[in-house]
């Protein structure tokens, strides 16, 4: 068994176990401290898909920007703890349950049975990352898809200055 | 279609990777579906993007596409600027109903 295999498997297990904590978690924080572990995991998983820069931005924006973000709301509602009532609706968690993983069992199927993509070669699988994929990604962001970029632009804009007047106390 | 220049095979087979994927995809889904809390239920639709991309660079890199990092790039940034409108939306609600459990938000249930 080679490094890499053990890697991904280590990884890999980290990301799901992750986020079967988070999932399990009565705790907000603690669901959000889980899903950092997951994101960690998963920039490994992104390196070893050639994509560092992406790794780079999950652990930068996702663990260190949004899930801090969720943080901070979980500390201002005070939201120690999910309210405990009594559960109005069990079957409807049972066959929630039921469909979330009939619906991940067709997944599993179609994707595994698809496999590659067409037009790809038998050596066209994962490689090792290089140092020359920052530059491609940088040359298509400001050429095929700059529009999209400045549109990102703009919306992250809408988006702080929308979340800013949502978020703002009334003054009557 | 940009290739990835300069980059060896690898050991691991994509369909481990995309397996991977798909199986955060599902437990980010059946965390959606079974939370009660709006944030809970939030930070499950988080994971189960980030799944998305995952399968993203998986298929990205078996046809040697950078393209493929550029829309995660992307996805990233949409999730960034939808995590701060809704954790807005959130704090707004909340200091309305003094809640975030989505069974006691039914004011256009009925």
């Amino acid at each position: 068994m080679s490094a890499e295999i053990l890697l991904f498997a280590l990884a890999a297990g980290l990301a799901i176990a992750g986020a079967l904590a988070m999932v399990v978690q009565k705790t907000p924080v603690r669901s959000v401290l889980s899903l950092v572990v997951t994101f960690f995991a998963m920039a490994v998983l992104a390196v070893m898909l050639a994509a560092p820069f992406i790794a780079a931005i999950i652990v930068i924006v996702y663990a260190g920007a949004i899930l801090v973000l969720f943080l901070f709301v979980i500390m201002l509602l005070n939201l120690n703890e999910e309210a405990r009532e009594k559960d109005t609706r069990p079957a409807q968690r049972v066959l929630g349950l039921i469909a979330a993983l009939a619906l991940g069992g067709i997944l599993l199927g179609a994707t595994l049975r698809a496999g590659s993509p067409p037009g790809v070669t038998a050596g066209g699988g994962p490689r090792i990352p290089s140092p020359d994929e920052i530059p491609a990604v940088g040359r298509l962001l400001f050429s095929d898809y700059l529009f999209a970029f400045e549109a990102v632009a703009v919306l992250l804009l809408a988006a702080a200055v929308g979340a800013l007047i949502l978020a703002k106390r009334r003054v009557d | 279609m940009s290739p990835l220049a300069g980059v060896a095979p690898m050991s691991v087979p994509p369909e481990a990777f995309l397996a991977a994927a798909t199986i955060l995809f599902v437990i980010g889904l059946v965390g959606a579906l079974l939370k009660r809390n709006a944030l809970s239920i939030f930070l499950s639709i988080e994971l189960m993007m980030n799944a998305v991309n995952l399968l993203f660079l998986a298929y990205g890199r078996m046809r040697g596409d950078a393209a493929s990092h550029v829309i995660v790039f992307f996805v990233i940034a949409i999730a960034a600027a939808e995590a701060a409108v809704g954790l807005a939306i959130f704090v707004a609600v909340f200091r309305v109903r003094r809640t975030i459990e989505v069974d006691r938000l039914d004011l256009l249930k009925w």
